[in-house]
């Protein structure tokens, strides 16, 4: 695979990261919280921010993790049962994306263990401090480990394969691009929108987005099984 | 003010409390703050629902949180239905 096509595998697992509600979920309330408790404009900013920039570290730290054991494991070229292991991991997340991610109920609760739900909104109404909404922002993507463990595995695969140099570059381009979600909740908060609109929008677009996601993983698992598994039985592509 | 109404609390998980007429007057103002309301409004809007939910509660020796949520989201749509909306989906955000 040459540089081009692994660097637009990482981007749509990526982009299929940023599909994912958790952290949006929680920004959504946090940003709540800050503003129903009379805090200052700039203080919504910053907590929003810290929480943003808490969020891009854990994945950024995570996708190095995942990519330096897989490096050690493997030295920078998978055997073809791994390749079709973190194909079966995306297209066994994404079918259950399609059939579990959001709570059959009203809002947009999501199917994550209800414990971590709550410690996660216990922990936005007690966040008054940036290191705090820091750490908060850390958890909520410990939070959705379940799900974007499928795309970071994927992306970690690509990327041992790559030069050293463009590594760094797969790993920058993932937590950027992963983070446009809540880049665009925390724009939107902190030029004064109303939350309720925001989540009026999440609410009345969630099947859509659950339906996204779903097919995001689901199409990157054929599209890296026939490149990396099938491609490779019949003599590389 | 503690009115002697016990609230049982979400699943019956906690033990149940009595009615505690500012925390409800809280999270109304803090639902209408963060639709942007300005503070004044938000002041009134939280008083209004606050006395409706105290008038609905007065023959009912006790209730559910979730019964005391429900009745104040339904008050204060009337008043202001983004924090209504914001108010209602508190819970059911994550």
């Amino acid at each position: 695979m040459n540089i081009a096509s692994s660097l637009a595998i990482v981007a749509l697992a990526a982009l299929i990261h940023a599909s994912f509600q958790l952290s949006v979920s929680v920004l959504t309330l946090l940003g709540g919280h800050v503003i129903g408790a009379k805090h200052s404009q700039a203080k919504v900013l910053r907590l929003t921010t810290s929480f943003v920039f808490g969020a891009g570290v854990m994945t950024l730290l995570l996708l190095s993790f995942v990519s330096l054991v897989l490096l050690h494991a493997f030295d920078g070229n998978a055997p073809q049962i791994v390749w079709a292991i973190g194909c079966g991991l995306l297209l066994g997340i994404g079918v259950a994306v399609w059939m579990f991610y959001y709570r059959r109920t009203k809002g947009t609760s999501l199917w994550i263990p209800r414990p971590i739900a709550s410690y996660l909104h216990e922990r936005t109404k007690a966040t008054t401090r940036s290191a705090e909404a820091f750490s908060l922002g850390l958890t909520s993507v410990i939070g959705e480990l379940i799900f974007i463990i499928a795309p970071i595995t994927i992306s970690a695969l690509v990327l041992i394969q790559l030069p050293p140099l463009w590594q760094l570059a797969g790993i920058a381009i993932y937590s950027i691009i992963s983070l446009l979600s809540l880049m665009i909740v925390w724009v939107l908060i902190g030029s004064g929108h109303k939350l309720s609109r925001i989540q009026e929008w999440r609410e009345s677009n969630k099947n859509f987005m659950q339906f996204a996601a779903g097919s995001g993983l689901i199409i990157l698992s054929f599209y890296v099984y026939v490149v990396e598994v099938l491609g490779s039985a019949v003599g590389g592509v | 003010m503690g009115l002697a109404i016990d609230i049982v609390k979400r699943n019956g998980q906690r033990p149940s409390e009595n009615f505690s007429q500012e925390k409800l007057h809280a999270s109304i103002l803090a639902a209408c703050l963060s639709v942007r309301t300005p503070v004044g409004q938000a002041e009134s809007i939280a008083h209004a629902v606050s006395d409706s939910v105290i008038s609905w509660l007065e023959t009912k020796p006790e209730v559910t949180s979730q019964d005391v949520r429900r009745i104040a989201a339904k008050h204060l749509r009337t008043h202001h239905p983004d924090a209504a909306y914001i108010y209602e989906q508190h819970r059911l955000t994550i």
